[in-house]
Order: C-alpha cells, then sequence, then structure tokens
C-alpha cells in the first residue's frame, strides 16, 4: 500500500529524515516510536505534504501512484489520513459543516453524490458513537476550547468520516488520561480492517497495550534503527531508548 | 451643475445649492424651516472636513465635497424591482424611500396594527419634544454631512411605537437610490423612530442602489423609551460606483436595549456613523458590523459610544475582510462618563486581509471618567492562516475551498447574530459570493 525508498527531507536546509525505507501493505499495524527529535512527527508531516518541509530524495509510493507528487488535498482524497499531534483550532468553522464538506469532497472524487445536511447529520451521529463524543461537538467551532482529549477524539472522528486507506496519528495518545486512551483506542480499533493499514507514532508503549501492531521501528537520528515485533515495544518501555541510540555509534 | 469644485468654492456651492433648495421648496412645510435654518449655519461653522480632521482621519473626503452634486427629485419608480426587494416576512410592514423620498404607495404598515403610528416629520415637529430634541441634536452636531441632510431636509418620517406593544413582524426599511444618468445626485432621507415604555421593536433596514453616481445621505434618529428594545439589522448594499453616508443614533432610556447587526458591502466611499448615548440606569447596546470589501470598496465605521449612567452594557465586533484595494476603517471610542460606575464596555475589532494593497485602519479608543468600570478593547489584523489551511487541506478541501471556508466563517460569526432569516439569505448572498475565488 505505501511504498518509502531511501526518503530524505528536511526543514529549512536542515536534513531530518535521512535515508528511510519502510513497505506498508494492507492489514498492517506498524509503530513508529524513537525519542523525541528522531524525525518521526517530519516523516508523517512529509508523508501528508507539509508545506514547509522538502524532500531531496527518494519516492514514496501510495497504491501504486507517486505520493510526493500529490497536494495534500489529493493525498486525502485518495486515502490518506493524518491525525495531528497538534489539531488547529479554527473558530468560526462548524465542526459538522466542516466534517460534510470533508466528507463530500471525499464522495465527489470517488464520482459519487454529495450528500445533503439532514443525511449527513445521521451518518455523523453513529460515527460519533465510535468515539464516545458528545453531540455538543458537532454545532462548536473546529477544535476551539475543545480540552485536549476532546481535540484527539475529533481527530478519530475525522478518520472515521473520511475512511481512509492508511491512517497515521500522530502522537494520538500523548495528553490523554487512561479513560480516554481506551475509549480512542478502541475507536481506532473498530476503523481498521484487513483492508486497512494503520501507522502509529508514540513516544510511550501505553497506546500499544490496546492497539496491537505486527511491527514496531525505532527511530533515531533520522533513520530506522531496529525493526521489531510488539515485544520490541515492551523492551524499550523497560529499557529506554539510549541501548538503541547509543549502540549505533 | 456639474463639474469639480476648487476647495475654496465647495462650500459656496452648498450655500447657493441650499438656496436654491428652499426657493423650490417655497412655503411647504413651515415647520421644517427652523431645522433647515439651524442646520446650514451648522454647515457653515463644521465646513467640509479638511484632510487631517479628527473625525475624518480614515475618510478622504476631498472627491466628495468636490462633486457638484444636483439634488435627487422624486422620479419613476420600478415598482416591481420594489417588489422583489420585500421581504415576505415584512410584505405588511415595509417602509420605502426612494432616492430620500417615503413612498407612501409602496409602504404598507397594515401588520403592525395601531400600536405604530406613522406622520410626516413636518407634522410631528408640531410635538414640542420632537422639535427640542431634533433642534438640540443640531446643536450639537459635530458630523458636517449629518448637518445637511437636515438642511435638505424635503420631509421625513416619524414612527412612534405604543408603550407596551410587542410587534413580532420585523418593520422593513427600504433606502433605495435610482441612481443618476446625468451628473451625480444626493439624497437625504430622514427617520425618527420613538419606542414607549416596554415597547418592542424589529426592524430591518436595506440600503439597495439600482444605478450609479448617487450619493446617499441618511439620517436615522431612535429614540428607545425605558424598558423598551429594538432589534436592528441593516444591510448597506449600494452599488460600487456611489456615496454612503449615514447617521444612526441611538438614545437609550432605562433598562432598555437596541441590539443590532450591519452587513456592509461598501461602495466607493461608504461611511457608517453611529452616535449612540446610554443615557440611564440598565442600558444594553450591541453592536456588530460585518464588512466584505473587493475591487475598490471602501466602508468606514465612525462610532461613539457615550455610557452615561451606571450599570450600562456595551458590546462592540466589527469583522472586516478586505481583498483587492479595498479599504475599511473602524473609528471607535467608547466613552464613559463620571459617575457612570459599574459600565460594562467591550469592543473587538478584527480584520481579514486578503491582499496586499488592502488596508484597514483600526482606531480603538477607551476614554474613563468613572473609576470602577470594566472595559475592554482589541484589535487584530491578519492574513489566512497557514497551518488552518493546511489542516483543511489533510481533510480533501482544496486550496480555493478552504480559503472560502476560512474567510466566510470569518464573517459568517457576526452575521449569525442577524435573526432575520431572509435578511440573511440576502445577505449571505451577494458578501459571500464576493468571497468566492471564481468570482468573476
Amino acid at each position: 500500500m505505501l511504498d518509502i525508498k531511501d526518503l530524505h527531507a528536511g526543514f529549512e536546509g536542515t536534513e531530518i529524515i535521512k535515508g528511510i525505507s519502510l513497505k506498508i501493505n494492507k492489514g498492517e499495524i506498524h509503530a513508529i516510536m524513537g525519542p523525541n527529535g528522531s524525525g518521526k512527527s517530519t516523516l508523517a508531516k512529509v508523508l501528508v505534504g507539509h508545506p514547509d518541509y522538502e524532500v531531496t530524495a527518494g519516492q514514496v509510493t501510495f497504491n501504486g501512484k507517486d505520493l510526493l507528487a500529490m497536494d495534500p488535498e489529493q493525498r486525502a482524497l485518495e486515502g490518506l489520513f493524518m491525525g495531528f499531534q497538534y489539531p488547529v483550532e479554527i473558530p468560526g468553522v462548524n465542526n459538522a459543516e466542516f466534517l460534510r464538506l470533508s466528507y463530500n469532497a471525499k464522495l465527489v472524487h470517488a464520482g459519487q453524490e454529495e450528500v445533503d445536511p439532514l443525511d449527513f447529520d445521521e451518518i455523523l451521529d453513529e460515527k460519533m458513537k465510535l468515539v464516545d463524543m458528545d453531540k455538543k461537538y458537532k454545532d462548536r467551532s473546529l477544535n476551539e476550547g475543545f480540552s485536549g482529549g476532546e481535540k484527539k477524539k475529533n481527530e478519530i472522528l475525522q478518520m472515521a468520516v473520511l475512511d481512509p486507506k492508511l491512517a497515521i496519528l500522530d502522537e494520538t495518545d500523548s495528553g490523554l488520561d487512561i479513560d480516554a486512551l481506551k475509549v480512542v483506542a478502541e475507536g481506532i480499533n473498530k476503523l481498521i480492517n484487513q483492508d486497512k493499514a494503520l501507522i502509529l507514532i508514540t513516544h510511550y508503549q501505553r497506546l500499544l497495550n490496546y492497539i496491537q501492531p505486527d511491527y514496531v521501528h525505532v527511530f533515531s537520528d533520522g533513520k530506522i534503527v531496529k525493526t521489531g515485533d510488539k515485544n520490541l515495544a515492551h523492551e524499550l518501555e523497560a529499557q529506554g531508548y539510549d541501548w538503541l541510540t547509543t549502540a549505533k555509534n | 451643475m456639474t463639474g469639480t469644485l476648487t476647495e475654496a468654492t465647495q462650500e459656496t456651492a452648498v450655500l447657493e445649492l441650499h438656496k436654491k433648495f428652499l426657493e423650490d421648496a417655497g412655503p411647504a412645510h413651515p415647520a421644517l424651516a427652523p431645522l433647515r435654518e439651524s442646520a446650514i449655519r451648522r454647515f457653515e461653522l463644521l465646513k467640509f472636513p479638511h484632510k487631517k480632521h479628527e473625525m475624518y482621519s480614515f475618510v478622504n473626503t476631498q472627491e466628495l465635497a468636490g462633486t457638484a452634486f444636483k439634488l435627487a427629485k422624486p422620479s419613476p419608480i420600478d415598482t416591481d424591482f420594489i417588489q422583489s426587494r420585500i421581504y415576505p416576512q415584512s410584505k405588511n410592514s415595509v417602509l420605502v424611500f426612494v432616492d430620500g423620498f417615503y413612498q407612501e404607495s409602496l409602504s404598507d404598515l397594515s401588520g403592525l396594527g395601531s400600536s405604530l403610528t406613522i406622520k410626516p416629520l413636518s407634522a410631528a415637529m408640531a410635538d414640542s419634544k420632537i422639535k427640542q430634541y431634533l433642534l438640540d441634536t443640531l446643536e450639537e452636531e459635530n458630523d458636517v454631512f449629518a448637518a445637511l441632510n437636515s438642511a435638505f431636509l424635503s420631509d421625513g418620517i416619524v414612527l412612534d411605537v405604543a408603550a407596551k406593544s410587542q410587534l413580532e413582524m420585523p418593520l422593513q426599511i427600504i433606502y433605495m437610490s435610482n441612481g443618476a444618468t446625468s451628473g451625480p445626485v444626493t439624497s437625504y432621507p430622514r427617520l425618527l423612530v420613538q419606542l414607549g415604555t416596554l415597547a418592542e421593536l424589529k426592524v430591518i433596514v436595506n440600503y439597495i442602489g439600482a444605478g450609479d453616481d448617487y450619493f446617499i445621505n441618511g439620517v436615522q434618529d431612535f429614540l428607545v423609551g425605558e424598558g423598551a428594545g429594538v432589534t436592528f439589522s441593516q444591510f448597506q448594499c449600494d452599488t460600487p460606483h456611489s456615496w454612503h453616508f449615514s447617521k444612526t443614533r441611538v438614545q437609550l432610556q432605562r433598562d432598555s436595549r437596541f441590539i443590532s447587526t450591519n452587513a456592509c458591502s461598501g461602495s466607493r466611499l461608504a461611511r457608517l456613523h453611529y452616535e449612540m448615548h446610554l443615557k440611564e440606569e440598565g442600558a444594553e447596546l450591541e453592536l456588530n458590523s460585518a464588512s466584505v470589501l473587493v475591487d475598490d470598496d471602501q466602508a468606514h465605521n465612525f462610532v461613539r459610544i457615550h455610557h452615561e449612567a451606571p450599570h450600562c452594557t456595551s458590546r462592540q465586533r466589527f469583522k472586516n475582510v478586505i481583498n483587492d484595494r479595498g479599504r475599511s476603517s473602524v473609528d471607535g471610542t467608547v466613552i464613559v462618563n463620571r459617575g457612570a460606575q459599574l459600565t460594562n464596555a467591550d469592543q473587538l475589532l478584527n480584520n481579514l486581509m486578503l491582499s496586499d494593497d488592502g488596508r484597514a485602519d483600526n482606531k480603538p479608543n477607551l476614554m474613563i471618567f468613572a473609576d470602577d468600570v470594566k472595559c475592554t478593547h482589541g484589535v487584530t489584523v491578519g492574513q489566512i492562516n497557514e497551518d488552518q489551511m493546511f489542516y483543511l487541506n489533510t481533510r480533501g478541501l482544496s486550496a480555493e475551498s478552504a480559503r472560502t471556508l476560512l474567510t466566510t466563517s470569518f464573517v459568517e460569526s457576526v452575521l449569525q447574530s442577524i435573526p432575520f432569516p431572509d435578511l440573511l439569505e440576502d445577505v449571505n448572498r451577494v458578501l459571500l459570493k464576493k468571497l468566492e475565488a471564481d468570482r468573476a
């Protein structure tokens, strides 16, 4: 589904991603772990097409198409989704209206008819149940004044509405208390299946108790320094990252 | 007489025009004579604003003052055009002015019943209270254009809402300008609305243009009695090649309310002057405004809010979107008089700039002469936030639709406070259309 080949990328002339190759097939869950500043979030931003990041070398194909040649909205319409670590607040933009626009953009891209606000309301109610979100958040401005937990739930709600083929969740677990974490994790589990793939970027192992990864990759200094199964996450939790990041020197 | 006048002859030209106006008016409406005389004296004293006049810091009136206007005359009216602008819910509660002249045949107040009475201003001058109020306000008038409205008064309309009457049906007031084909014309619509104790009135005001080259210079007074309330929404939608000056003056008695939202489309020069007096305890004022300016549109707001008694509240919210070479200004001062303790006054001015050539001037000001008050003011001038754009892009929205969503939501937060669905639809149709990326 996603094939990253020797990707190099950076920000304002500084190389942050220094040669990453990674293949993700449908049905797989990959966790990316690593210390702060190791390039985890940068990879996510490069994959969804953040304009501030520059790809200096390498290729990325997404379902056979050249991902890097697409605009961010095209990537979204092709089925790539990123859950933001820090979701942006947009005062004045009604949450439900935004979700409907987004949903309809996807439908139009797929050559289908748009849904009207009333029909969408029913769809949205169903999706909101998945993440145990209060209906009052429909009428609020997008993320404005939401608590950290509600913002993250709102990201998963957007994932539910857009139904992506590949979701990249950037530190979706950070800032969540254990109850909210369980709700969010259950929501994610319901949204993925054998036809989809998931990349979980996390600093902590905690989320992986609820969402079982098939692969765990450890990032350090813009490279993957180790790949293993879910047990690697437990090792990291127990021993920290130092044994991996110093071993390569 | 057309063409451009030099600065020295500008006032003389107005005085000559006034002389001719009085001759033409003849002996009709002698009751208006003291107003016209007092007003033209006021004009002579105030004169047209020079470049650095503090009330016109951001508004260049040189071209306007230098234009030789003729007075608009009653002319044939496109009845269908007017009818099409009357909102269904106001079918039987509508007042129509065309080129400043009240049109009885197009107006219909039957839906408002007997608790609303209408009189020509010339007849209402027999009421010593109204006469004194108008003369007093002229004595204190510092806006030369508002003074000109009284100087060239052919007549006006006075509405009285009886005490304790709650008028459910919104009263729609249409100020329509036909424009001119042979040289620029001015019109001077005049309205005074009085509300008795505990009366309630909903008002929709539409400024509509059907042609170009007109200067509408209107004045509206609202005298709101004890415990009374006005819900007021105004849509300034003149044609781009017109001049619009209007003054809205509000006097609020004890526990009364004036809740207003203004939508502005601007024009070659539009200036909206709000003079608000919270005269007695418990008065409440809300002044919301949204402007959408493109091409060479200008819209200037001049606001003076006078807190004259304790326990009064005023809230102001201005949102301006400026594209192309558009210009907006908000010059707003809240004056809290000595003794007006426990005043609560907020003022927030937000501007969204979509081009490099647009301009937004903001001058929020507080003058506080009491020591136990809560007053805030704030100004923002910003551009489209790139993080917000990117966020929307990652949700499948194209750059154009994300931009449109962000700009419309900016003004919609103010426009949503318009409580009249027909008007809101009209405003959205015109203003939001101006924000669409693909506008022709």
